[in-house]
């Protein structure tokens, strides 16, 4: 019995296949988001068939989620994402009771209540700071991929100060920065923690654990640890991150 | 002629509006099909869904034409005065004398959003320094420099001091321009010290006897300004008619939002009773004629309950909505993400009070304008929020944000803290610009996913 879930993100559209028997991911896909919304998602979704040799009349239910979601024509049904991320965080991590999750374009903080429910949320969407777009902007201003910009951070010993309230004020700040002889590691690991801080403001003043790190971001190497440090508490990646909603869609799937 | 309760567009209003005249219905004066409205400019009514009753249409017609009537009330000679920043207080003794028309410059914040921008307000206001980091009530400004919406009254009051602080300042540059304005302190109410006198106030709120005797002795100040207006005394009997007026008018939204809020089915649109609640402020011009409305308002609602009839699925979520959001077509929207409204406090639930008359009137002003949810802590609203969405069985809460409005600028994390810890329900904060359609998909997605966790709550 296998259910689809194909997550229309901002950046990237993301398509898991979940056998509802075996609880388990039968194949998951990802490509580049375009203009084409609903043509690319199709195009995805039967690519993973392919690759399985699955027929389509085998998937049972499909469930869109996503900012593209409406636009996923030959889905069943549509869910939102932060329904569908706590799906999916609930699958690998039960006890989960805070969800982060880091995009290309937006972020969430999503609270669970002990069993598991959508307590509350919050979503930053109307400004690239704490998001991934942050990450990109610097590191193509510093000539560098996602992961190189992550690796660097690392090697950082003194983040420098950036702001997290405006990603084109934060450029300046770098540009400056640059000028007076910043190093480019304490730079990235500046990005970093105004990111991480961002998220933290949203927090507020309450948050359970376990803390669980969805979305893209939280595969760029240093994130997780800046995460940490901005909340104080650990927070644990989730398995395929960029791949959560994804799979929550599928589970919602199986359940409708 | 009666149809089955249903929400429709401004396009199937035309067809109903002929269907619903060509039965005979009974309209009042300022009566007429929805569409006119928009040649005056009201466009944003083309993107709005609504009620299909004539008790529904009776209600936008008296809403959008409420300039006429101060209009009119100038040409009859009678006196106009603009009770700022006050909600429901002034109103009440100003409609307490005859010949005295009052109403709420403030309401011009809509104007940007039922214009669609198109007024040019809000370009006047910035160009007098007041942007868009104030709240949109900035559009008042626009609305006197124009004058080509209300008269100019022949008496602003203002109250200042815990209301907010956005609001003062466009007032100060209003009185700057050359506009008297009769000012009125307002203090920040606060729990009585052990040894002060408390005095229970309506909404559960108290306050030391010291502060509603300052209110007592303000609002005498206003009396005074309203018989220097006219040139006749306001009695304690004329206050006394007045406040069992206003209470009558009280009464009967507090029927609606019982009947309504508590429906199975939601039997009335957000976008109606939202715009209902609005009439307790200043009756929108004429208290006798609000009075009217609310009426035949709640005898379609309580029809439709009585034949368990209304316009929304009987498994929406039951929300509730805190603070009134700029652009009114979000209301609609909440709708169509599967929520309904159940309770409300958009910052005047004070006026949904019955004002004291076992007490001396003015007294009993004083009273009711220190219950204002504005003046107090947001601890002390949250606590009446929590209480309204026990009583409305709500299952999520909305708390909007107006962008600039110093008031509601930190109070989502005090009521959401409270409203998790007393009731558990899920909360979310919106903000809500005069025109968001391009917000609109961020929008749907927050409400959708509240909606979503309510209903999910259901099942566990």
């Amino acid at each position: 019995m296998i259910y689809a879930g194909i997550d229309a993100g901002s950046r990237m559209i993301k398509a898991v296949l979940f056998d509802a028997v075996k609880k388990q991911i039968v194949a998951s896909g990802i490509m580049d988001q375009g203009v084409r919304q609903d043509a690319l998602a199709q195009q995805l979704f039967e690519r993973l068939l392919l690759d399985h040799r699955l027929d389509r009349r085998a998937v049972l239910g499909i469930v869109a989620t996503g900012y593209g979601r409406h636009t996923v024509s030959f889905a069943d049904t549509v869910v939102t994402e932060i329904t569908c991320h706590a799906a999916g965080v609930r699958h690998h991590l039960p006890g989960a009771r805070t969800i982060t999750d880091i995009g290309g374009q937006d972020s969430k903080l999503i609270r669970l209540d002990a069993k598991g429910a959508v307590q509350d949320f919050d979503m930053n969407d109307r400004c690239a700071a704490g998001t991934g777009c942050f990450l990109e902007v610097v590191a193509r201003r510093l000539g560098l991929s996602l992961q190189e910009l992550g690796e660097m951070a690392g090697r950082s010993v003194k983040p420098a100060a950036i702001s997290s309230m405006c990603v084109v004020f934060a450029e300046t700040e770098i540009v400056g920065l640059l000028a007076a002889g910043a190093m480019a590691e304490d730079i990235a690991a500046g990005v970093q923690a105004a990111i991480a801080r961002r998220i933290a403001s949203m927090a507020g003043r309450t948050l359970d654990s376990p803390i669980i790190f969805t979305g893209g971001v939280a595969l760029v190497p240093g994130m997780r640890a800046a995460l940490q440090t901005a909340l104080g508490h650990p927070v644990v990646v989730a398995p395929e991150p960029q791949m959560t909603g994804a799979l929550g869609a599928a589970i919602l799937a199986s359940r409708q | 002629m009666r149809d089955a309760p249903r929400q429709i567009t401004l396009e199937e209003w035309d067809a109903r509006y002929a269907e619903l005249s060509a039965a005979g219905m009974q309209e009042p004066t300022y009566g007429g099909p929805l569409r006119r409205h928009v040649g005056e400019g009201d466009l944003r009514l083309q993107n709005l869904r609504y009620d299909n009753s004539a008790a529904s249409l009776r209600l936008w017609n008296f809403l959008l034409t409420e300039e006429d009537r101060l209009h009119q009330a100038r040409a009859e000679g009678r006196k106009i005065v603009g009770a700022m920043k006050d909600l429901g207080t002034v109103p009440v003794m100003a409609y307490s004398l005859p010949g005295v028309a009052a109403f709420y410059p403030d309401g011009a914040w809509w104007l940007p959003c039922i214009m669609e921008d198109s007024t040019g307000m809000l370009p006047i206001a910035d160009s007098l320094g007041i942007d868009e980091s104030f709240c949109p009530v900035r559009a008042m400004l626009g609305a006197f420099v124009t004058g080509g919406h209300f008269p100019i009254p022949d008496l602003l009051t203002c109250s200042v001091g815990a209301t907010c602080d956005d609001f003062s300042a466009i007032a100060q540059r209003l009185n700057s321009l050359g506009y008297p304005i009769l000012w009125w302190e307002i203090p920040s109410r606060r729990h009585p010290e052990p040894d002060e006198m408390e005095i229970r106030l309506p909404g559960g709120f108290s306050a030391p006897e010291t502060q509603v005797a300052f209110v007592r002795a303000e609002l005498e100040r206003i009396r005074r300004a309203l018989e220097d207006l006219v040139g006749r005394r306001l009695t304690e009997d004329a206050l006394s008619a007045g406040i069992r007026a206003a209470n009558r008018v009280r009464r009967l939204l507090s029927q609606l939002r019982r009947l309504t809020y508590t429906a199975k089915i939601c039997p009335l649109p957000a976008l109606e009773m939202l715009v209902a609640e609005m009439l307790a402020i200043h009756f929108c011009s004429d208290r006798a004629e609000a009075r009217v409305v609310l009426e035949q308002l709640l005898r379609e609602v309580r029809e439709r309950v009585q034949a368990q009839q209304g316009v929304l699925s009987k498994a929406s979520a039951r929300v509730f909505w805190v603070n009134p959001v700029a652009d009114l077509r979000v209301m609609n929207l909440l709708e169509e993400c599967g929520g309904r409204i159940c309770g409300t406090d958009y910052l005047f639930c004070h006026v949904l009070d019955k004002i004291p008359e076992n007490l001396s009137p003015m007294e009993a002003l004083a009273r009711i304008a220190l219950a204002d949810p504005m003046v107090g802590t947001a601890a002390d609203r949250a606590e009446r929020i929590c209480r309204d969405i026990l009583a409305f069985h709500a299952e999520a809460l909305v708390i909007s944000r107006i962008p600039g409005a110093s008031h509601c600028a930190t109070e989502g994390e005090v009521i959401r803290d409270f409203v998790h810890s007393r009731v558990g329900i899920p909360v979310i904060e919106i903000e809500v610009p005069p025109v968001s359609d391009s917000y609109r998909s961020t929008l749907r997605t927050r409400l959708e996913a509240l909606v979503e966790a309510a209903k999910e709550r259901r099942r566990t």
